[in-house]
Order: structure tokens, then sequence, then C-alpha cells
């Protein structure tokens, strides 16, 4: 500009100019701020202007593609990539909360050494120094790495790395590492590999005991395809049967709980075999003589009382598979006792006589991701134990906590000569060790995954490091360097950024892409990744298949004993979440207990006990005692008790320290057939004198007859049976002609309104949820948490009811007792925004009103907290601020430095002493339509997304304008199965529910 | 004490005594006289022969101004900024009556108050007084000259005072 | 039982009498009175430190459980507000019925009305998230350029609770004016000072007479119903909203009884300790409290048809959140509050029917305790059970309360009580005026005979 005011002079006055204020304004602070004026802005940061970019989730294995939002240099919301093919936009919470492990005020913040008192900092040169000392000071031969799952360029990277300097071959730790499911592939079709299950295409899926919707490869996506395959739409849905001892979340999405005695579900899927070969309700392949005097051997009838299901029910299963495409999964941890892999045989077998192999099991697009099974691990203990390692360095894994404490890896970790780690976080390993050089945060880092064959994608920095950390990467190259010699030669890249670009050169001609590489790169970069499809592949019984012969069953607990059944939480996964502080807060979609570990118990078993909810329990086997409080829970086996692993670190930071107990200790470290550990476990329980009331946001748990979460069945849709209205908000209908005058008063009341804004021409912003399509995996609540800064308050205060969460999904059971089968259901409650809105007239200084766009609009500086709109909320989505929440010092601060950078900029930070509540994502709405209004256009359809919606895995969730008759949410709402939540108060609620559908034959 | 005309002062133990004594005073053509009692006396209000208390007028005056701007106020500030809140309009009579009669009864009872303040004032006389006349006795006090005060004091005496004194 | 009254003197006391005893209870405090407003200065920093740790920690030291989101401190204010009723109702609205045996009771039922509605008036502040803005409550051309909400009960409740205060007290100023008159020309050093400014220069002329006897006429008029709105008002607050066990037609009339009723027997744990210590054994006699006590008895066989037609009304109704409501009232996690609360308020009444407990003070000052305890349990009852099990069966809590809460609940006990005493030590808790109204003054003939 010629005016001599351009943009980095204007920041520049700007930066002085908020210096100055803040000096001058020193009566409200004495504390001197850190200010970071922007004197040298960013090419591509507008102040107040999010920019966005494309990384790969470093979560899980599963790989999903994120867009971070950044605004003003720092992350700020971590959303599905839309454009990735694994997860399409959508993100669980797992990945959601990525941003508080970059956040985390308990990171490592730079390299340290043990000293003999604790741990000092030291510089990265000395760091390395000491790296390349100790190395040049051992046999090769002594050297190991352990690392986490690494599919992309780094993991190849440590391989040559290791192999330049003679070391032995890396050995790649995850705790749930799916060795069951390779070995049973292996077994059956000769192929060491996780195909991908398309439960999208499946209209029958039988899962035994995996939790595909949970932590099981890649929930995301299957949230997606099994909504898109299971869910109601236009007269047609799925049936989804789930065969576990216990009712996980996926559980819960069934039609059909089937419960097996513990261990057993190898019978069944045989016995569903034998049925379909038997009945010829199949094409058999011919190949499947190989196994034929097994299938033969497990009739329905043989099968019925081992396993616990009657034989009708086996062949009835049988039939429905067959009928039409269909899908059987095997594995997932709560699955992995000792005979794992035999379930999965069988459930190999099923799929394959069913013809599913190459229709809804693919092979071709391995998921297998490299990592060791866990009797390689044991060989690296034992290597420890006695004292054969010199230098072990661990990577992204920490084995001290997520091990069975009898297979005595922490005791053998102790034995090595010297432990080099790479945690970010100071975990039960890297506290261990003798020298911690922490990693960047995945956000903070180069790297790239491939998550299933041909899927390439690739993470970049989203902003500057948060502390002084590098890239492993990096550092493992300034080794290698400064090691000389044969190591020279691992890269010729100075940076590990460099290596990237080097391998994805390489990457690019195999792709016959002939564009030059900046734009093959850029291109990748903005995409997230570029994706190819393996080519398909022919799969047949493999040779090896014949020698499947007997059916061992885990030995299932007899009189006093119960089987014990370890299940991963779909929050804190292996334990890997639990210093995320809303993973820690997230109501675990079954027990819908924060902050703890608990023992699930089935409630007749506790009534013989006299164990009520929230008494502990001391549950014991042979490899050790755990204390835990008890949650009663109709969805588990009177025989069988459950508990969720991850809780109970003794070092991962402030969240997870002292946070339930470690259900690893209860484990046993014998390495089962399938070469992985074994999750079942069998247990005696004493009830202790403790009580502990439980971390819950469950109130009741039975919906009374209020018709709060309703469904229907597929036959009354169809007509084939006859519909029930099962809701009892009113004792009597109100007859018609009173209606219509209640109507028409309505409607004059409603005109007298049309004052000032209000008599414009707005939309009405409105909401269909699905409750066919939500599955309760609570994505999002954490979605919620970040866009508008709801803040964590912790295991008191969510005793006491005082949870924060504007979006909560409330889980009721049906049915469960006297025989009948229990059904849950979900229900994602928020604010409804009703047009007679209870809180509004309520509330003495309007900071409760209406919008003239239907939001429930909430002024939060207005308002005094006389929190009488919370009491008249029928569906009690207001929350109110009792503390200071976002305030430094206080006794519930939520968010320590840096986890502060985490809050959205477009939200206020509310102060204690206020009401809050959802408003539809408001902020979003004003973006959108300013956003329109500059462009001179009409707002879309579907282009305002609210954050819950945007991140539903199975897009329950619809939103939009219900003026717009066109609209998707207008025509949602018109639907047969929508209803209101208590639509006996005549409060006019803009989320219509759609009735979850239930495909069985009566209720 | 100064402050007050000279004249008689008569207290009173009898009730009867003193209207007797009012009675003739006004026949003696005597208006400007007070009359003390420690308790308000109906017979003595018939005696002295007062009018109906203009508060009255305070008391309906200020009602009616109570009920106006609670109405006016409601409203007003209804459609000043016009905010919907639960499906209802903007400004909704029926709640505001609650409104309106608070502020009735409170205009009322501040009216009235500023009522007797006032009307006490104006037609307050200076008159000698006793402290007696607020424990047990009825007090006169009937302003007059020097010349005819022995009249009055006998008056006084012979319808049953208990004391009675020429105030200077 | 009656034996422990103090025999009752036969004679008429005269106006001098009345003075004099009146008198009498004024000046110099005791020993023991110094020892009680010490307690009460003690109990009262209490309150003031918890709320001061409330104000600065925020409302979570209470132990507000969502989605109980008001509890004891609302209960509170109900139970204080309807303390005040009875005040008004025995200075305003009997005297309005010209019932003679109000006299004796009545400044002492007024002052208790005054200092009673001051402290309901701090539980809306001190139950509120930011008392610091509380004042947004009042319509005030404010820099927002926004005025309240007048469809808000809360709005009704501070237009009605404040104008109850102003009116009250100015009531209770008017009432005082010839007594304060009277004990000026008893007094001496700065209580003489003190009261002859504050009887605003009252010497009782026919004047003065003639405007106050009117005035007080219209301002009784005035409050009577000013008293039965305020309670009413209060229970919109709760009928008005959608909360089962809250929006019920019967509230209004339900709670201006109970307030009564509460008010009735705060009147008599209050008469029957001051009686002793000032020995107004003379004036505040046993025909008193049996009528105070058949009072009681009224209004609490209201209460009583009220708790029944409630429950009548739950079930008639048919609405399922309503019974609901309303068992769990009965035999859910509250039942001990609910039937602490029939027992003191339904069923202990009965005891009223036999004139010996009526006539027996000691047994009245009991009961009138128990009263008193069992219409706090009916607000508690009320807000919190009613709050505790609402629509949602996921949403539904457990709230008990938290130390902050009860000693704020204890130094509002002693707020109300230091008003008490300083105003008992310094004004006349008889009147003097209007006892002497009821004594027929002598007479010519009385005096020959």
């Amino acid at each position: 500009m010629s005016d001599g005011m351009n943009r980095r002079r204007f920041l520049k006055v700007l930066g002085v100019a908020g210096g100055g204020t803040a000096a001058l304004s020193g009566c409200s602070t004495d504390r001197v701020e850190k200010l970071v004026p922007y004197l040298v802005p960013p090419q591509d940061q507008v102040p107040g202007v999010a920019t966005w970019y494309a990384s790969t989730c470093g979560e899980c294995e599963a790989g999903c593609g994120l867009h971070v939002r950044v605004r003003e240099g720092r992350a700020v919301k971590v959303e599905g990539n839309p454009d990735h093919p694994v997860n399409r936009g959508k993100l669980c919470s797992r990945g959601q909360a990525s941003l508080q492990g970059l956040y985390n005020p308990d990171r490592v913040r730079g390299p340290m050494a043990r000293t003999a008192d604790g741990w000092e900092a030291i510089s990265w040169d000395d760091a390395i120094a000491r790296v390349v000392s100790e190395l040049g000071s051992v046999d090769p031969s002594r050297v190991w790495f352990l690392s986490g799952s690494e599919t992309g360029s780094f993991g190849r990277m440590i391989d040559a790395w290791l192999a330049a300097a003679g070391a032995n071959p890396r050995v790649v730790y995850e705790p749930f590492a799916y060795e069951a499911l390779r070995h049973a592939n292996r077994t059956i079709f000769g192929i060491d590999a996780i195909p991908h299950f398309d439960f999208a295409n499946a209209h029958v899926v039988v899962s035994f005991g995996t939790d595909f919707l949970e932590t099981w490869l890649s929930p995301v996506q299957h949230a997606r395809d099994f909504a898109d395959g299971h869910a109601f739409h236009e007269g047609r849905m799925g049936k989804f049967i789930h065969v576990e001892p216990r009712m996980s979340m996926t559980g819960m999405n069934a039609d059909e709980w089937v419960a097996p005695i513990p261990g057993t579900e190898a019978l069944i899927a045989l016995a569903m075999t034998n049925a379909i070969v038997d009945g010829q309700l199949a094409t058999v392949p011919s190949d499947i003589s190989r196994v034929r005097g097994l299938i033969d051997a497990h009739t329905p009838d043989a099968v019925a009382d081992r396993c616990g299901v009657d034989a009708e029910t086996i062949r009835r299963l049988a039939r429905e598979f067959a009928a039409e495409a269909s899908l059987a999964v095997a594995g997932g941890v709560a699955a992995q006792h000792s005979q794992a892999h035999i379930t999965a045989q069988a459930v190999n077998l099923l799929n394959y006589v069913a013809g599913n192999i190459g229709r809804t099991v693919r092979f071709d697009a391995d998921q297998a991701r490299g990592a060791s099974r866990y009797q390689e691990v044991a060989r690296l203990a034992s290597a420890m134990g006695s004292g054969q390692v010199g230098v072990l360095f661990t990577h992204a894994a920490n084995p001290v906590f997520a091990s069975p404490a009898a297979s005595g890896f922490t005791d053998a970790y102790q034995q090595v000569g010297f432990k080099v780690s790479f945690a970010r976080f100071m975990d039960e390993t890297a506290a261990l060790s003798d020298l911690i050089l922490p990693d960047h945060d995945p956000l903070e880092q180069w790297n790239d995954v491939e998550p299933r064959t041909g899927h390439h994608a690739l993470q970049q920095p989203v902003m500057r490091p948060v502390f002084d950390t590098r890239q492993t990467g990096d550092v493992l190259i300034r080794v290698a360097q400064q090691m000389g010699g044969g190591m020279a030669s691992v890269t010729q890249a100075a940076t590990f950024k460099d290596h990237l670009q080097g391998e994805w050169r390489t990457l690019q001609q195999r792709l016959g892409d002939r564009r030059d590489f900046t734009a093959f790169w850029n291109a990748s970069l903005q995409a997230g990744g570029v994706w190819a499809d393996a080519p398909a592949q022919q799969v047949r019984l493999a040779t090896g298949a014949s020698s499947f012969t007997d059916v061992p069953v885990w030995n299932a607990a007899t009189g006093e004993n119960f089987t014990l059944i370890a299940f991963p939480s779909l929050a804190i996964h292996d334990g890997r979440g639990a210093n995320r502080p809303w993973l820690q807060e997230l109501p675990d979609p079954v027990s819908k207990i924060t902050w703890g570990t608990w023992v699930e118990m089935h409630p007749e078993t506790a009534a013989e006990h006299e164990i009520h909810d929230g008494d502990i329990l001391e549950v014991t086997t042979p490899n050790g005692t755990v204390s835990a409080p008890a949650f009663l829970y109709p969805g588990v086996r009177p025989d069988t008790i459950a508990m969720p692993l991850g809780q109970g670190h003794t070092s991962f930071g402030r969240y997870a320290e002292g946070t339930g107990a470690n259900v690893y200790s209860l484990l046993s470290g014998e390495i089962a057939g399938f070469g992985g550990l074994s999750f079942y476990a069998t247990a005696t329980v004493v009830k202790t004198r403790g009580h502990q009331m439980l971390a819950t946001n469950a109130g009741r748990s039975r919906q009374m007859g209020r018709g709060i979460a309703q469904a229907v069945l597929l036959g009354e849709l169809t007509g084939e049976v006859e519909h029930e209205e099962e809701h009892a908000d009113h004792a009597a209908p109100v007859p018609e002609h009173i209606e219509e005058v209640l109507d028409a008063w309505q409607e004059s009341q409603y005109e007298e309104m049309e004052q000032g804004d209000y008599a414009a021409d707005n939309p009405r912003w409105a909401m269909a949820i699905d409750l066919s399509r939500c599955t309760g995996c609570s994505a999002c609540v954490t979605a919620c948490h970040s866009e508008n800064n709801i803040p964590i308050v912790g295991p008191e205060l969510m005793r006491r009811g005082r949870e924060m969460s504007w979006i909560r999904i409330e889980r009721y059971f049906e049915g469960g007792e006297h025989g009948e089968p229990l059904e849950t259901r979900v229900l994602p409650m928020t604010c409804q925004q009703c047009t007679n809105a209870p809180c509004e007239p309520v509330c003495p200084v309007y900071a409760a009103y209406h919008t003239p766009d239907g939001l429930n609009g909430q002024i939060y500086n207005r308002c005094v907290g006389t929190r009488y709109c919370g009491n008249n909320c029928p569906y009690k989505v207001r929350y109110f601020n009792w503390f200071d929440f976002a305030k430094e010092g206080e006794p519930f601060h939520a968010f320590p430095e840096p986890l502060n950078w985490q809050l959205n900029p477009d939200i206020t930070v509310r102060t204690k002493g206020v009401m809050e509540k959802c408003t539809f994502c408001v902020q979003r709405i004003r973006a959108k339509q300013d956003q329109a209004v500059l462009a001179d256009r009409e707002l879309e359809d579907g282009e305002i997304m609210t954050a819950c919606q945007q991140t539903c895995p199975s897009h329950a969730i619809v939103f939009g304008d219900l003026n717009d008759p066109t609209s998707r949410v207008s025509q949602l709402s018109q639907e047969e199965r929508g209803y209101h939540v208590l639509e006996g108060l005549n409060t006019r609620p803009a989320i219509t529910y759609l009735k979850k559908v239930r495909n069985v034959a009566e209720a | 004490m100064s402050g007050h005309p000279g004249g008689v002062l008569g207290a009173f133990r009898q009730i009867d005594a003193a209207t007797d004594a009012v009675r003739e005073l006004k026949e003696m053509g005597y208006e400007d006289f007070t009359v003390y009692s420690p308790v308000p006396n109906h017979e003595i209000e018939l005696a002295v022969g007062h009018k109906v208390s203009p508060v009255r007028m305070w008391t309906l005056l200020g009602g009616l101004a109570g009920v106006t701007t609670g109405f006016w106020m409601s409203l007003w500030m209804s459609y000043d900024w016009p905010l919907v809140v639960g499906g209802k309009p903007i400004g909704s009579v029926i709640p505001y009556v609650v409104i309106a009669f608070e502020l009735t009864v409170l205009f009322g009872a501040i009216a009235t108050l500023a009522g007797v303040v006032f009307h006490s004032w104006r037609t307050a006389k200076p008159a000698a007084f006793d402290g007696r006349f607020t424990d047990d006795m009825i007090g006169i006090f009937v302003p007059c000259r020097p010349d005819r005060r022995n009249a009055v004091k006998s008056l006084m005496e012979s319808s049953g005072a208990a004391e009675v004194r020429l105030e200077a | 039982m009656a034996t422990a009254a103090p025999p009752q003197p036969t004679t008429r006391p005269t106006y001098a009498d009345v003075t004099r005893d009146v008198f009498a209870t004024l000046g110099n405090p005791t020993k023991t009175w110094y020892i009680l407003f010490g307690f009460v200065l003690s109990v009262l920093a209490v309150g003031v430190i918890a709320l001061l740790y409330q104000v600065r920690m925020g409302l979570g030291v209470a132990g507000y459980t969502p989605p109980v989101m008001w509890g004891a401190y609302i209960a509170t204010f109900v139970f204080w507000v309807g303390i005040a009723h009875s005040g008004t109702l025995i200075s305003a609205i009997l005297y309005l019925f010209r019932s003679a045996w109000r006299t004796s009771v009545y400044r002492t039922a007024e002052a208790m009305t005054v200092f009673a509605v001051l402290t309901a008036g701090l539980f809306p502040l001190i139950h509120v998230g930011r008392i610091w803005y509380a004042y947004w409550l009042f319509p005030y051309p404010n820099q927002r350029m926004l005025w309240v909400n007048f469809k808000s009960p809360l709005v009704f409740d501070v237009f009605a609770v404040s104008t109850y205060l102003t009116v009250s007290t100015l009531f209770l100023i008017v009432g005082l004016i010839p007594d304060i008159a009277a004990i000026r020309e008893k007094a001496t050093g700065w209580r003489k000072k003190l009261y002859t400014i504050t009887a605003l220069g009252w010497r009782g002329t026919d004047q003065q007479w003639r405007h106050y006897t009117r005035a007080y006429l219209y301002m009784a008029a005035l409050a009577t119903p000013l008293v039965l709105s305020v309670h009413s008002v209060v229970s919109w607050d709760f009928a008005v909203s959608i909360v089962p066990g809250w929006h019920a037609t019967i509230f209004a009339p339900y709670f201006v009884a109970g307030a009564i009723y509460s008010g009735v027997a705060m009147v008599i744990t209050l008469i029957v300790p001051l009686r002793k210590a000032f020995k107004m054994e003379r004036y505040i006699r046993v025909e008193h409290f049996e009528n105070l006590s058949k009072l009681l008895l009224l209004t609490g066989m209201i209460v009583a048809y009220a708790y029944v037609i409630e429950y009548f009304i739950a079930w008639y109704s048919g609405n399922p959140f309503e019974r609901a409501s309303f068992w769990n009232r009965a035999f859910g996690d509250y039942w001990w509050a609910t039937w602490t609360m029939i027992t003191c308020n339904m069923f202990l009444p009965f005891f009223l029917f036999f004139q010996k407990i009526r006539r027996s003070i000691p047994a009245l000052f009991v009961l009138s305790l128990f009263v008193n305890l069992g219409m706090w349990f009916e607000r508690f009852v009320i807000i919190v059970v009613s709050l505790s099990f609402e629509y949602e069966p996921y949403a539904m809590g457990h709230y008990t309360p938290s130390w902050v809460e009860f000693a704020i609940l204890a130094g509002s006990f002693a707020w109300f009580f230091m008003w008490f005493l300083l105003f008992a030590k310094n004004f006349p808790t008889v009147s003097i005026t209007e006892v002497k109204e009821i004594i027929p003054l002598p007479r010519k003939k009385d005096a020959h005979a």
C-alpha cells in the first residue's frame, strides 16, 4: 500500500499498542502477562480468520484424516477430513481429544536425564551426545528399539537405522494387536493380514464380541458403514446380532443380544456354519471339505448346552445370516480370551460358507499395520531380564503400564543398561528411563501413515511446537550423523521432513503420477494424502485349515468364581487417553461412569451378594487384586463381571494419576496360542465396607414409561405388526376440538410477538436426530466440549451431578428383567430450542430469550444466576457454573496452561455464577451467515454444521432451517418416526427425534 | 416554653369531663383550641367535630398513580426492546397485573403517609403541651387573650378538669 | 400445666400502668440480653463468613446437585416470607375486623414481620450466582439499554417483597409514633433524644389523631390485600413453572395459609419468652395465647386440607408426572422430609382441639417450635423434592445441603434475632396506645363512686 500502512505495519502497531494498553491498565491485574505481539506475522495467518490444515490422526492405528482449525497460530479444533476415505470428515472422541495431547500441561517439556535424585533438564546437544556415546560403547546386538505402531516412513526409517547400526529388529508394541485375528487368517486362509470389513454392504451383521464401534480397527469408519448398512431407510434396515457375554456399546446397538457362556463363541459360529452347510442355505464352496469333519461335529443341537444358547436360536441366526448379504466379525479385546483365535477361525469359516469373503470381507485392503505379536515383546522382556539389553529405545509405547504385571516387563525393563525414551508424557515407562528425548506431538510433526494398503496419509505440523521437543526422526538422523560410519547412510536427508519428501518422491513414481513433485506434494498435503485401491485378491481355504479340528473353549469359571472380562475403554483405549481430561470426563457409553474404573455386575448376582451401585469390590485373580466400585449392569451375564482397561496410572500426568485402578494387573502374562495375551481371567469378588458414589451423569436408567427414547419395531413401520404408542406422557389424548382451540390461541400468541426483528422473514434452526443411526459413541460430546470451551469439572463434581457438557448421551435400559431380553436405547439430549421455551419467561433479566431465528439464546454476560431457567427446563439441558472453572488458581480450574490454548476464540469462556447451554453452535451459524452476506448469496442447506453434527460418525444428526420446506431437516421432521421428547408439555422443541427401529419379530 | 401563644391549658382525667369542656368552649365561640389525648377517641372527635380527614384522597390518588405506573412501565419497557420469551406476546397484560397491583399498594401507602405528614403539618397549631397527655390525661389548650383566661379556666374547672393552668 | 404460668392479675391496668409497665421493658439491657446478643452476633458472623466464602468460591460450595438448582436458600426465603405474614395479618386484617385481642400482641408480630422480610430479602441475593449483579433485577435505565422481564415471577418477587418490606415498615413506624411520644416523656439521656426525633413531633392533638386514624385505616386496608398477595406471588415462583409438584393452582391460597400458620407459630415462639422476660403477663394473657392457637388451628387445618388436596389432585388429574412426583415425595429418597412436614404441620395441630393445650403456654411453645420446623421442611419438600424428580428420568438427582447452607441458615436466624433483640430493648414491643384503647377512659361517675 502506498500510504505506508500495510498489513505488516498495522499488526506491528497493533502488537505494540496491545502491549502498551496492558502496561497502562495495571489496575486490573498485578501479574505481568506474557505478550506475543505479531511483529513478524506469518504469511497465512489473518487475525480472526481460521486457517485449516489437513493432517492425520495419531491417536490410534486407524489413521483418520484431520482438518485442524488454527486461529492466530494455535490449533483450536480438530475435525475429520471430509476427503479422507477412512473417516470422511468424521472423528471419534479420542481423535478430537488429540488437541489435549498437544496442549497437555503434563507433557515432557524438553530433554531430561535421570540423576541420582530425579530428573535434570539438559540441552538437545547434550542429550544426543549421550545417546551417541552410549550407542558407541555397547555391542550392536544389545541394542533394541520398542515402538508403537508406525506404518509409514518413520517406521521404515527406524528399521533402516537399526539395520545400519546392526541392532536387533524393531519390536512394535500395541496392547491391542489383533494377534488372534491374524492367526486365524493365517490358519484358515493362509494370509497374515487383517482384511477390510465392509459393514455398509452387510444387511446382517453378527459380531462375536467385536467392539467394532468402539476400539476395533477403525471405529469411525465402521460406525459410518454400520449406520449406512443397518439404519432404517425407506422401509428397510439391516439386522445386527451381537454375541458376547457382556453387552458392549457395540452390543447396545444390536437388534438381538446373545449372551453365550464366556469363551464359547466359536461353538456358535461353527454351529451356524453347520446349519448353513447342512441346510444348503448358501452356495457352499467346494473346498469346505477340508474342514467338513469339524463342521459336521458341531451341530446346533450338539453345542447348545455347551454355549448356553438354544439350538433353535442358532438355526434361526444361521438362516438370517445366509439369507442376505452378511458379515460376521470376531475379535476385539473384550473377546480376546485364550482361545480367541479359535473363535476367529470359526468365524472365518462362517463368512466363508456364506460367501462373504471377497464381498464384505476384503483381504486386498490389509489393515495389519505391522504390530508385533505380544510374544515378541515377551522375548524382548526376557532378553532384558537376563541382562542382554544394553540400550533400549522406546517410542510411543508404554508397556510398563499397558501389559500384565504378571508378565514381568517392569522388572525386566529396569535391568536394561541405558533406557532412552522418546515419550511425550512422563508415562510409567518413561518414568523408569534414563534419558527422555520428548517427541513432537503428532500435530507438530511431519510423518505419514498407511492405515491400510494403498492409503497413504500425511501428517504435517499445524503449529509451532508448544515445548522444546524434537521430532524423533530428526533425533535419529542427528544420532546417525554423529555416529558416522555405516549409520550415515541411513538417509541422505538433513531433516526428517526431507527424508519424508524423498519417500514421497518414490511413492509418486510408484503411483505413476507425472506432475512436478511440488505440485504432487502440495496436493497431497492439502488432501491429507493419496488414496489408491489395492488389487482384488482371490481367497481360498488354505491347506493349513484342515488342521483346525478341535474346538477348545476358554475354561468357564465355576462356582463362586466369575469370568472377568477386561474390556477396552472407548475413550481411554489401552490407557493412552487417560491424561486427556475430555476423555476422562466422557461418560462411558455403557456405564456412563467418568474418571475411574468400575466392576460391571449383573443386578441379580449383585442382589445375591447384597452389592449395590458404588460398593467397593475387591476383585482377585491369580495375578492380583484390584478394588473398584460396583456398577450393576443388566447387560452382563450373571456369571461374568467386566472391568474397563486403561485407568490406574501411577505416572501419566495430573488427570491420569490416581484415577481408577489398573486392570492389566489382573491379567495373566501367559501367552496364548495365537501369540497374544488373554483379556479374560477367573476372578473372585469380595465386597468391602467401602462405598463410593459413582461419578456418573446418569440419574435413572429406566424411562419410567415416559417415552424419552422411543423405539418402534420394523414390522410396525412396514405394517406387518400393529402399531402401539408406547409413551404415556398424557393419560388421555386431548380431544380434537380442544386441540383446535388451543392451536388457534397459540397462533394468536405468536402473532402478538411479531415485533421488531421478529417480524422479519427468519429461518427457524432445527435439528433431526435419527436414533436408528445414533450408536451412543459420544463423539459429539467431545466435539461440543472442544467447540464451545466447556470446562471439565473433575470426578468430585461429577458425583454431584455438576457436569458441564452441553450434550449428553442418555442411556436407558428396557427389559432385561424377569427373563425379558435387555434392550438399550441411547438418545443425545441437548437443548431442544423450544418455541415455547419454559426457561425463557422465568428469567428476570432476559438472559434467556428467543432469537428471531428460533434459537433459545443465552446471554452469559447478562445472567445473574437465579437458575430458575434450569429448574423450569423439562429436559435439564442447562448447566450452571458452580465455580470459576476458567480462572487460574481456582480449585476447579479446567484449563491449566497451555490447555487454555485449546479455547475457541469465537466463544466466551464463562465465569462462575452463570448458566450456560447449547445454542446450536450459534457462532458457526453467524459465521456462515456472515460469509453468505459477504459473498452476496443465499445459505445452502447443510452448509451450517453444528459441532456435534459435524463429527457424528454415523450421520445421526441433521441440522438446518425448518422454515425451508426443501431442507433435509424439514423433510426428516415430517417422517413417520419423528417425535418430540415430552411432547405433551407443548414446549414445541426444534429437535425432532426419529424413533429407533428394532429389527426383531416382537417387542 | 415559648413558641406558642398564651392561653389556658387544662388537663382532664375523665373523658366526659373533657368532652363537656370542648362542647362548652365551642359554644363560647372558641375554634382554634387543641385537644390532646393519649389514644384516639371517638367522643373527642365528635365533640370537636372535624370533617373526615382528606388523607383518603392521597391514598386514592397514590393508588391510581401506582396502577397506572405499573401497567405503563411494564408495557412500555416490554415494547422498548422487544424480546420474545417462551412464545408469549411481547406485552402480556396478565402477568403485568401483579406489577400494577404491587405498585398500587406501594404508591398508595407512601402517599397515605405523605398525606398524614402533610396534613398534620398544615393543621398544626402552636399550643402548650404537657407530657402527661401522651400518658393518661386529656389536655385542652385554649389560646386566648389574658383578659379572658380566667373565664376559660373556670369553664374547664367546672367541667371537671383535674388541673388548669394559665400559660403565658 | 397451667401451674407454670404466673398468676394473672385480676385488676384492669390503668393508662398510667400501661405506660409505666411498657416503659419498664426498655432501658439498659440486662446481662442476659448481652449474652444473648453476643451469641446472636457470633452466629451471624459464622453466617457472614460462610456467605463471603460462597461469594469468593462460587455457588458450588453449597450443596446444589443438578437438577436441584434451588435448595435450602429458596426454602429459607419462602420460610421467612411466610413468617412475615402473620404480623401483617394480626396488625392489619384483625384491625379491620376490630378484633380487640390483637392489641397486646400485634406490635411484636409487626416487628417480627419487618425483620422476617428483612431476612427473607437476603436469600434471593444469597442464592444467585452473581450476587454483585443482583441489582440488575430492578428496572432502571442501565447502560445495557435493557429492562427487566416483567413476565418473570422473580421480577414479581422483587416488586412484591420490596413493596411488602416498605409497607410493613411504614405500618410499623406509623403504629409506633404515638407510643414513642408516650415514652419520650419518661425517657432520659440519649434515649430521650432518640425518641424525640423518632416521635416526629407527635403530641396527640385532635388534628393529628384525625389524620392518623384515617391513614392507619387505609394503610391497613392496603396491607390486607398486600399480605395475601405477597405469598401468592411467592407461590407463583413455583406455580407458573412446569415442574411437577409445583405446577398447581392451589398454591396461592395454600401458601398464604401456610405462611400465616408458620407466622402465628413464630409469634408464639417469640411472645412466650418475651412475656416472661418483660413481665407482660398482665397484658399478654392466656386468652391471647388461646386466640393465637385458634388461629394456628384454623390455618393448620387449611394447610392439612391443602396437603390432602395436593395428593388427591395428583392422583385425580391422571397426570403421570404429577403422580410420580407425589409418590416420590411420600415414598422416595426424601420420605423423611415429607413425613416430618406432615407430622409437624398436619398431625400435631390436632392437639389444639383440646382447650387444655390451647391454654398451656409451655405446650404451645413446644408446638410452635414443631410447626416452625415443619414449615421449613414444607418448603424444602416442595422445592427440593419436586426438583429432584422431574420429567427426565436420566436427569434425576439427589441434593443435600452443605455446611455453607446450614451456616447461612443459622446466620439468618441470628440476623433476625439481632434486629428483634435491638428492637425489643429500644422500642415498645407491646403497643402502649392500642392497649390503652381497649381500656375505657374514666368517667365522672367513676370518680364519684
